[in-house]
């Protein structure tokens, strides 16, 4: 029921096509969007780009939200990590990320770590912000109780703070998702021999709009079945959690 | 004092990065040293290099959020009062929402060409999310006790928009528009990167072309400050105009 606009919408694209009111060199009916779509998959030929893209935005999001979960406790619990690391965030947080492509592919080349790299950053930073706020705010009775049962700092770390931290960081991650594919396909498009965003790039430069398009909604799907699966999936594994019920 | 503990921190790392790179330990024209990055940044200023692009960059963010205010607001208030509105326009802004407008670069240069306006177009559809979508949260949370009230003096419906409806929902609308200056910047940068024409975009690749770090950086530098000024000049008109805000304390 909730998709029925969407599908109004698509009705009226391929209708309007059909008519002939939409040129086939303005928009390729949807009809034969999904037809190459259909090709793709069948022949194969996007599973390998499918495969590098995810390849590098998973590299980059892991890699970035594991240390921006880890740096963003620390943070909340240890006041010289604080100190040292929220000037460096304040200064990274107004850069663009994917406009640090360049000086990236300057470093480490215009192959994959450039692009995992850039990713890893760009995911790191909502994660830190989610992690430090959740992590300051955890009830300080948990924490008293924790120590005065001798909990020392690691475990309290992992046992106490990143539990009652999770809610936050798991809204924090959620960004990151997004964000990961953002920088992904703009990586993609200014240097990229494999991958969803190059494949997009070719064939829009090509001028075959409708393989351009099917990718565009190949890589749309996906990304809306990510952000759905996390949901399902954070759904479960928060369901002892009050701020799921 | 305090400034200068805080600081501290930051000023150790360029302090490192600075000896590295003079010391020799990494290439220079790889790693510039800070003091470099800084003294080119003043350069590209001083001899004017950067104001063309930098204008260019800053006209199409600015044109496209514009654009997107403009659009996204009214939307965002007809999705949050009517219903027919919301039950089309509701799905379709936050299922888009989290995709990324970007891949449509291509299939925007088709339509509108290399230059501006595909740009343009591009800062004004992604801009537009954010803005749909707080304006309609906002819109719809309003609290019913002001529509009736002034429903009950005979406040018509195209009066109520404008005095009532608008006014209350300014909050979420400015949220909105917070988000949507960030998207505009980065937009306007990852697109002239892509499809070139102009603008601190296209400077930063073609110094990284021409093997041109120091000069990437300055460009770097100069689009983090104009995230940094746009989002922080969004924050001081919102105080100005929503200071009499029930919600701002």
């Amino acid at each position: 029921m909730k998709m029925l606009p969407l599908a109004l919408l698509v009705g009226a694209w391929q209708a309007a096509a059909s008519a002939g009111l939409l040129p086939a060199s303005v928009l390729p009916s949807f009809w034969e969007v999904a037809a190459s779509l259909g090709g793709m998959l069948r022949s194969g030929e996007i599973l390998p780009h499918t495969a590098a893209s995810f390849g590098r935005a998973g590299a980059g999001f892991a890699l970035g939200v594991a240390g921006g979960v880890v740096l963003g406790l620390l943070m909340a619990r240890v006041r010289a990590v604080e100190r040292a690391i929220e000037p460096i965030l304040l200064l990274i947080y107004p850069v663009p990320k994917p406009a640090l492509i360049p000086l990236f592919m300057v470093w480490l080349g215009i192959g994959d770590f450039s692009k995992i790299a850039v990713i890893a950053l760009a995911c790191l930073v909502p994660v830190v912000i989610a992690a430090y706020n959740g992590a300051r705010s955890v009830d300080d009775m948990l924490i008293w109780s924790a120590r005065a049962r001798g909990t020392a700092q690691g475990r309290l770390l992992w046992r106490v703070v990143l539990p009652s931290a999770l809610p936050q960081i798991a809204a924090g991650v959620r960004t990151a998702i997004a964000v990961a594919i953002i920088v992904l396909v703009s990586s993609e498009f200014i240097s990229a021999e494999t991958g969803l965003g190059y494949l997009i790039f070719s064939y829009g430069g090509v001028g075959a709009d409708d393989a351009m398009l099917a990718v565009v909604i190949y890589l749309a799907v996906l990304g809306y079945a990510l952000d759905r699966a996390y949901l399902a999936g954070l759904r479960r594994l928060m369901s002892w959690h009050a701020f799921a019920h | 004092m305090r400034l200068l503990i805080r600081l501290g921190p930051v000023a150790l790392i360029v302090l490192a990065w600075e000896l590295v790179a003079r010391v020799g330990w990494v290439n220079p024209n790889v790693f510039p040293p800070v003091t470099d990055i800084v003294a080119r940044w003043l350069t590209v200023f001083l001899d004017g290099r950067i104001y063309a692009p930098l204008w260019e960059t800053l006209w199409r963010a600015l044109a496209g959020l514009a654009a997107a205010i403009a659009v996204g607001v009214p939307l965002g208030l007809l999705m949050g009062r009517t219903r027919w509105a919301e039950w089309f326009f509701a799905p379709l802004f936050s299922f888009g929402f989290p995709l990324p407008k970007i891949a449509l670069i291509p299939l925007y240069v088709h339509w509108f060409g290399l230059f501006s306006l595909s740009k343009v177009m591009l800062i004004f559809t992604d801009c537009l999310f954010p803005i749909v979508l707080f304006t309609y949260h906002g819109a719809r949370g309003l609290s019913p006790v002001y529509l009736w009230s002034a429903q009950s003096r005979g406040t018509g419906r195209l009066r109520m928009f404008w005095r009532v409806v608008l006014p209350l929902s300014l909050a979420s609308i400015y949220d909105g528009i917070q988000v949507a200056v960030v998207v505009a910047v980065l937009v306007a940068v990852v697109s002239e990167m892509v499809s070139g024409g102009g603008g601190l975009g296209e400077l930063m690749i073609r110094a990284y072309r021409f093997g041109d770090v120091r000069t990437a950086f300055a460009a770097l530098v100069t689009i983090s400050l104009i995230g940094y000024f746009l989002y922080r000049i969004a924050q001081w008109l919102r105080g100005i105009l929503l200071h009499w805000h029930v919600t701002e304390a």
